[in-house]
């Protein structure tokens, strides 16, 4: 397990959140799910926006 | 493939819409034999027919080869689209809000309250809510045991929420829940302008207009005095934000302001007040939500997809395209329908059960891609709130009558909810 603290992203187009902690288990995401494994061509689950849009926010 | 003109004619018709089962059955039918194809309704331009989800996302995932402004973004009749366009100066549309935009305009002036909406940001509003939300439930008891929980509280609550973070005054609010139902309900004798049922369309974009021209005289003075005399709310951000470092137009500025003020609450309500009405039918599913209410979030999508208050968008081909193996033509014209989307039977398992644990619930009644609904974070945390309040005190539900739809083809939902109750 990784020491690093883990991170929050958000898509730009919509606002959904990717906690990093939670993952997103509906979306096939375990919690503790870093964003850097999630694949390259993965989408936004709400709106499509491709993950290269997101970005890191602090909650 | 060309839809039958009974079809074509049902899913344009208002009242079929009020009907519900009759719609359902339309589109269930084009699901089955003519998913994407084009209907030509008497009196109107021929249109592609998008039903499936899949095709629905398609679209809206593309949105420069599918435009929304080119062409009037809901279904239009010839004479009435030739009607606006004389008032226009030859643009289809009546107003210029993010839904009749594409970019770069559309993502400039989606920026300008998109901050506000973002979920982290509506945290501060929580609290404010549930004192709202519990005011509503408190109302609701002071009725007994009967109400008509879509007029008592589904149309008051989230029109309420969206005002104050709007900044409209509380005195203010009939007024904007009458001109939202006059633009919305235009075809329904009950709610539009003239009281009576619709038949000339040059007196139909009339009335539209005179809601409009209603909308922007009231609007003008609160981006005078919030010019002024900035607050913190979305009039503020309205009233100054900038395009390109300057004023956005009149035009832009009023009709973001008509869709705050309408949009804003209108499809909350409807499906506050659908979801109770499906509540009322299913105690089971009552019952479910009931004992577990980490099934509110479940309630709130299925009710979303129950609803799908918004009936459809029109898209505009920018270019030659291939849809699901149809050559979509420059120009053609497309109506995205999300109440087909969300009863495709090929996403959602047994599609006309209302089900408050279904997962996965990937509706698609706030759109999908650039121009998803930029409210649903906030529409979201209010529904979460309400049901919070009220399960936490009502022990049962029951229809008390039959429940009635407005009688509108774009923006609609539940009329009328008459149910009987027993609170603590």
């Amino acid at each position: 397990m990784s020491a690093e603290p883990f991170k929050v992203w958000q898509c730009r187009t919509c606002g959904y959140i990717y906690d990093e902690e939670q993952g997103d288990p509906g979306e096939g995401l375990a919690p503790g799910t870093r964003w850097a494994d999630i694949p390259a061509g993965w989408v936004c689950p709400l709106c499509g926006t491709p993950k290269s849009d997101f970005d890191m926010i602090e909650l | 493939m060309t839809i039958s003109t009974d079809v074509a004619n049902t899913i344009v018709d208002p009242k079929a819409y009020a009907d519900g089962d009759r719609i359902d059955e339309a589109f269930a039918q084009l699901r089955r034999e003519a998913p994407l194809a084009v209907a030509q309704p008497d009196g109107f331009d021929p249109f592609w027919v998008v039903t499936r989800h899949a095709d629905i996302l398609e679209v809206e995932r593309q949105n420069e080869l599918f435009h929304n402004g080119d062409r009037a973004t809901v279904v239009t009749t010839i004479e009435a689209d030739k009607k606006v366009r004389e008032m226009m100066g030859g643009s289809p549309h009546l107003v210029r809000s993010l839904v009749q935009m594409d970019n770069p305009d559309h993502f400039a002036y989606r920026k300008i309250t998109q901050g506000a909406l973002l979920p982290q940001n509506l945290r501060a509003l929580e609290a404010r809510i549930r004192e709202i939300a519990r005011g509503f439930v408190d109302r609701m008891a002071e009725h007994g045991d009967r109400c008509d929980f879509a007029r008592d509280v589904a149309f008051l609550y989230p029109l309420h929420v969206i005002m104050e973070v709007l900044g409209v005054p509380e005195s203010d609010e009939p007024r904007m829940l009458k001109l939202t139902q006059e633009l919305f309900g235009n075809a329904d004798p009950d709610l539009n302008r003239t009281g009576k049922s619709v038949t000339d369309v040059g007196e139909g974009v009339d009335s539209i207009q005179s809601v409009v021209m209603d909308f922007m005289m009231y609007f003008n003075a609160i981006t005078e005095d919030r010019r002024a005399k900035p607050r913190n709310d979305l009039a503020t951000l309205i009233a100054n934000g900038k395009i390109n470092g300057e004023p956005m137009g009149h035009l832009e500025a009023m009709s973001y302001y008509i869709i705050a003020a309408t949009a804003g609450h209108d499809t909350t309500s409807s499906t506050t007040a659908g979801a109770l009405w499906a509540l009322a039918e299913n105690p089971d599913q009552f019952a479910k939500v009931k004992a577990d209410p980490s099934l509110i979030s479940g309630l709130i999508e299925e009710s979303i997809r129950w609803v799908t208050p918004v009936k459809h968008f029109m898209r505009t081909a920018t270019a030659d395209a291939e849809l699901a193996g149809q050559k979509i033509a420059k120009g053609d014209w497309m109506m995205l329908s999300y109440p087909s989307g969300n009863r495709d039977e090929a996403v959602f398992e047994d599609p006309f059960s209302f089900k408050v644990d279904r997962t996965p619930n990937k509706h698609v009644a706030f759109g999908y891609g650039a121009h998803i609904c930029l409210g649903q974070h906030l529409a979201r945390m209010e529904m979460r709130v309400l049901w919070e309040e009220l399960f936490a005190r009502l022990d049962r539900v029951e229809l008390d009558g039959e429940p009635t739809r407005m009688v509108a083809n774009f923006v609609c939902g539940p009329k009328s909810v008459p149910i009987r109750f027993k609170m603590h």
